[in-house]
């Protein structure tokens, strides 16, 4: 079984583009993605996340974008799993070339939000959770994710102003990235003083509604020697759990972080993530969201995440820091896109091309992809060029 | 009213046959009150004469699940399950389906069993006392008989003014024993046209305004079915009646008619003054409060336009469930808005969550009973009651258990109308902000969560550890068809 390498990585803008498609912007971060040297011959799988591109849901959706870049003939395969679907498509191409199916296989994932009625949006999104029965008590995304953070809050006692300061840090970050959606600053205050969207969620614990693609090449290790930047996949892990928030042991945990993560670490033989990883990228949908994966992922005990992005030890310039693309948050959630867009970043931070939010010299980090609120979730583990194992 | 008069005493044994028996009553009446005052603010009068306040149903609720509620209480009161039914009737004018019947909804609703005897009364609001005796005459006890009814009027009518919203319910049993004797029955029909009146795929009740016209053909029908009670040599003299449960448009007919029928108009018992014209459901709506009140002989008189009467005595009494005192006043503005006359009536963009209705179908002991599932396996409870067991993983088919009413809140949240799923932004419209919540409901020592909206309160008002209690209501429309099920409702508000 051969390694899998990330040879290319590369994103479209994310934000509010009425004058693009969903095929021009896969096709800007297909480019983005593409290295120098790629041959579109050469590649042998594609798996394609999205949700349904705007509510339209149309069939082959995959097919549809990778013969759009000119990937004519490549088995193309669309992934599903809600906001983790690009997670996914990844997973299932370093399968392929781990498995020696494949050698270079794209992994990406595309979605438009902005063009449809606020309604149809919702109506949209809220397919995503367990439809049954939670979206038929009236729940929306939002809605569930405040359910999450109600119970966090009173279960350790926690106040409100942490998930400002997950949604001030991540502002920060994306302020420096010039392809986040939301590229300003916004201070603790602000994201207290907001508008409620579902308490005791405020408008800047939410993430934006977002357009955008995401695209990366995954190399065996073989071809992965023919191209200049190299990241090695150190380890995956992916797990499901009930969707329904309901019918989870608890509300105060995404039990398939939890696994994803044990599993991830398990083959890329990190033994404690707080020392052993320099930087990750996790899934802020909601502010909420980026606290329990703190805890999820084992960057601190059960109840200790607001203390730990108190103390600022998820700041770009702490010991360990979380979302340096602004996140969910503030780079933007074009649902399909968002897991490999963590890639992109995990990417360019490990080949040292992340800009004004480069970090110094990272060896090793983590992208952190959920669908849903927790049905799914997928984990990459990822380390630069020379690192032990590579 | 005036005091109660003496009724029969002693033993069930020795007291008279009855043709059935009141073994018990329950009351509902909407949250919402509209005071008179507020009307007569946005009119400059009020037309509606004898009523003080309107009750106003939530968003969420018609007459369908008005009638649960009420039937639930009436159960509870005569301490009989729902499951050892034979009978089941129900009336109401202000059906949420025009053609449907809505006997077996309501029955599964309840958990009546499917073979039990049903009537449907309808079309005026004589339905009540059709619907009572109806059950009665079908002698299937013991069943239950529920009146509800939520008439509308245009918003600048005598009807628009007076009209109200309220259930009531009586469990129904064989002719001896305990409860409160149902004794006679009389019925006239006189042809008074256009007294009330509602236009085909109307929703609002009208009339002319004949004022003498509608007087008599009220009055005289009442007068003759209560003469013809009397006439009855088995039934007691109703001249005795401590209570008079008659149907009331407004708060003067009902008087009016008892004095022609010789009667003390002081002892009408029907909540029309607080609650407003319940229609079908007034009558039965007035046998509850005098039973609650501790009359021991109620008048029961239903009319309805065409015009008919009929007329039935209750002697004895009966347990009571439920309470019509409390409510919140609200508004004007905000009574049209929960009425929903202030938004539109189809559903906003983008569709709704594509659960058909067979699915829907498939999940309806859940929906409306909170049938759970036990693990054959290891015991744990499951809900809903399908897939794998959630605590083994084994795939089995559960036993089914019903859970109880009453639950803890877990964790809420709220949803505001911007926040609402497009089938229910309409709702949200109507009722405001509502909250949702995650709440644990347990079962011999097993314990299952469910995500429900909670009804009648506002998200700032509940809080995890709160004790809740699933009622039935309206989930959402889709494709024309309502969607029922159980929403949580403060036990606090529920009690009041």
């Amino acid at each position: 079984m051969t390694d899998a390498y990330i040879v290319g990585a590369g994103q479209s803008s994310f934000g509010s583009f009425p004058e693009e498609t969903y095929r021009t912007l896969f096709r800007e971060a297909y480019e983005a993605a593409a290295p120098a040297d790629l041959d579109p011959g050469d590649v042998d799988e594609a798996f394609v996340g999205t949700l349904g591109v705007g509510g339209r849901q149309i069939g082959l959706a995959g097919p549809v974008v990778t013969e759009h870049v000119g990937l004519h003939g490549v088995p193309c395969t669309r992934v599903e799993n809600a906001c983790a679907a690009s997670g996914y498509a990844l997973r299932q191409a370093v399968m392929a070339v781990e498995s020696g199916m494949a050698d270079l296989v794209l992994a990406g994932g595309v979605e438009v939000m902005t063009d449809t009625s606020a309604e149809a949006t919702k109506y949209w999104l809220g397919v995503s959770g367990e439809t049954e029965w939670e979206r038929m008590a009236g729940t929306t995304f939002s809605g569930v994710y405040a359910q999450m953070a109600d119970a966090y809050l009173r279960e350790y006692d926690a106040p409100r102003r942490a998930m400002s300061e997950v949604a001030a840090k991540n502002h920060a970050n994306g302020a420096k990235n010039p392809k986040a959606h939301l590229g300003f600053e916004c201070s603790v205050d602000d994201a207290e003083a907001a508008s409620v969207v579902a308490d005791p969620l405020t408008l800047y614990h939410c993430c934006p509604t977002t357009d955008g693609a995401a695209a990366v090449f995954v190399a065996s290790e073989e071809v992965a020697a023919s191209f200049d930047d190299r990241v090695r996949v150190a380890g995956v892990g992916a797990a499901s759990d009930r969707v329904g928030l309901f019918q989870r042991d608890t509300y105060t945990a995404v039990e398939a972080s939890e696994r994803a993560g044990e599993t991830a670490y398990d083959a890329a033989g990190v033994a404690d993530p707080r020392t052993d990883l320099d930087f990750a990228e996790v899934h802020d949908c909601f502010a909420i969201a980026e606290l329990l994966a703190y805890e999820d992922l084992g960057f601190c005990d059960r109840g200790e995440a607001a203390a730990l992005v108190g103390d600022g030890v998820t700041a770009i310039d702490g010991d360990l820091p979380v979302n340096t693309s602004g996140g969910l948050k503030s780079k933007g959630h074009p649902i399909g896109a968002t897991g490999a867009g963590q890639a992109v970043e995990a990417f360019d931070q490990l080949t040292g091309n992340a800009g004004d939010r480069q970090l110094d010299d990272p060896e090793r980090g983590l992208t952190h992809n959920v669908g849903g609120s927790g049905g799914a979730a997928v984990v990459h583990v990822f380390e630069a060029e020379g690192v032990s194992g590579a | 009213m005036s005091a109660p008069e003496p009724g029969p005493g002693g033993a069930p044994e020795e007291r008279p046959d009855a043709d059935a028996r009141i073994l018990g009553a329950g009351l509902y009446a909407p949250r919402a009150r509209l005071p008179s005052a507020a009307v007569a603010d946005a009119w400059g009068r009020s037309a509606a004469r004898g009523v003080e306040s309107v009750a106003v149903p939530a968003p969420d609720e018609d007459a369908l699940t008005m009638a649960v509620a009420a039937a639930e209480r009436a159960l509870e009161a005569a301490g009989v399950d729902a499951a050892s039914l034979s009978g089941l009737a129900f009336a109401t004018t202000t059906p949420p389906m025009a053609e449907e019947d809505l006997t077996p909804r309501l029955g599964d609703a309840l958990g009546v069993p499917a073979d039990a005897t049903t009537r449907y009364a309808g079309r005026s609001t004589r339905a009540g006392t059709r619907a009572l005796r109806a059950a009665r005459d079908a002698g299937a006890f013991p069943a239950v008989v529920v009146a509800a009814d939520a008439p509308g009027g245009a918003p600048n009518s005598p009807e628009g003014h007076a009209a109200g919203a309220g259930a009531a319910a009586v469990v129904l049993g064989a002719d001896r024993g305990s409860g409160a004797g149902l004794h006679g029955d009389s019925e006239v029909a006189t042809d008074y046209p256009g007294t009330r009146f509602r236009r085909p795929a109307s929703d609002e009740v009208e009339g002319l305004g004949v004022t003498t016209y509608d007087r008599a053909a009220f009055t005289r029908p009442v007068a003759a079915a209560v003469d013809g009670l009397a006439s009855d040599p088995d039934v007691p003299d109703p001249g005795d009646a401590a209570a008079v449960a008659i149907s009331a448009p407004d708060g003067d007919l009902p008087g009016r008619a008892a004095r022609a029928a010789g009667l003390d108009p002081g002892r009408v018992t029907t909540p029309v003054s607080t609650l407003g014209d319940t229609g079908a459901a007034g009558p039965l709506l007035g046998v509850a409060r005098a039973l609650q009140e501790g009359a021991t002989r109620t008048l029961v008189v239903g009319w309805g336009s065409g015009a008919g009467a009929d007329a039935l005595l209750v002697d004895g009494l009966a347990p009571v469930e439920g309470s019509l005192d409390a409510g919140d006043d609200v508004g004007y503005t905000d009574a049209l808005r929960l009425r929903g006359d202030l938004t539109a009536d189809e559903a906003p963009a983008g569709g709704g969550a594509a659960v058909s209705v067979a699915t829907w179908r498939r999940s309806i002991a859940a929906r409306y009973r909170l049938r759970a599932g036990r693990c054959p396996a290891c015991g744990a409870l499951a809900f809903p009651p399908e897939g794998a067991c959630p605590d083994c993983h084994a795939l089995v088919d559960f036993d089914s258990v019903a859970l109880p009413r009453e639950g803890r809140v877990e964790t809420v949240t709220g949803v505001s109308p911007g926040g609402a799923p497009p089938e229910f932004a309409r709702q949200a419209e109507r009722g405001g902000d509502y909250p949702v919540a995650i709440v644990a409901f347990e079962r011999d020592g097993g314990r299952v969560s469910l995500p429900m909206q909670v009804c009648d309160a506002t998200p700032g008002s509940v809080a995890a550890a709160d004790t809740v209690r699933a009622v039935f209501r309206r989930v959402y429309e889709q494709e024309g068809v309502v969607r029922y099920g159980r929403k949580a409702r403060p036990v606090a508000v529920d009690e009041r």
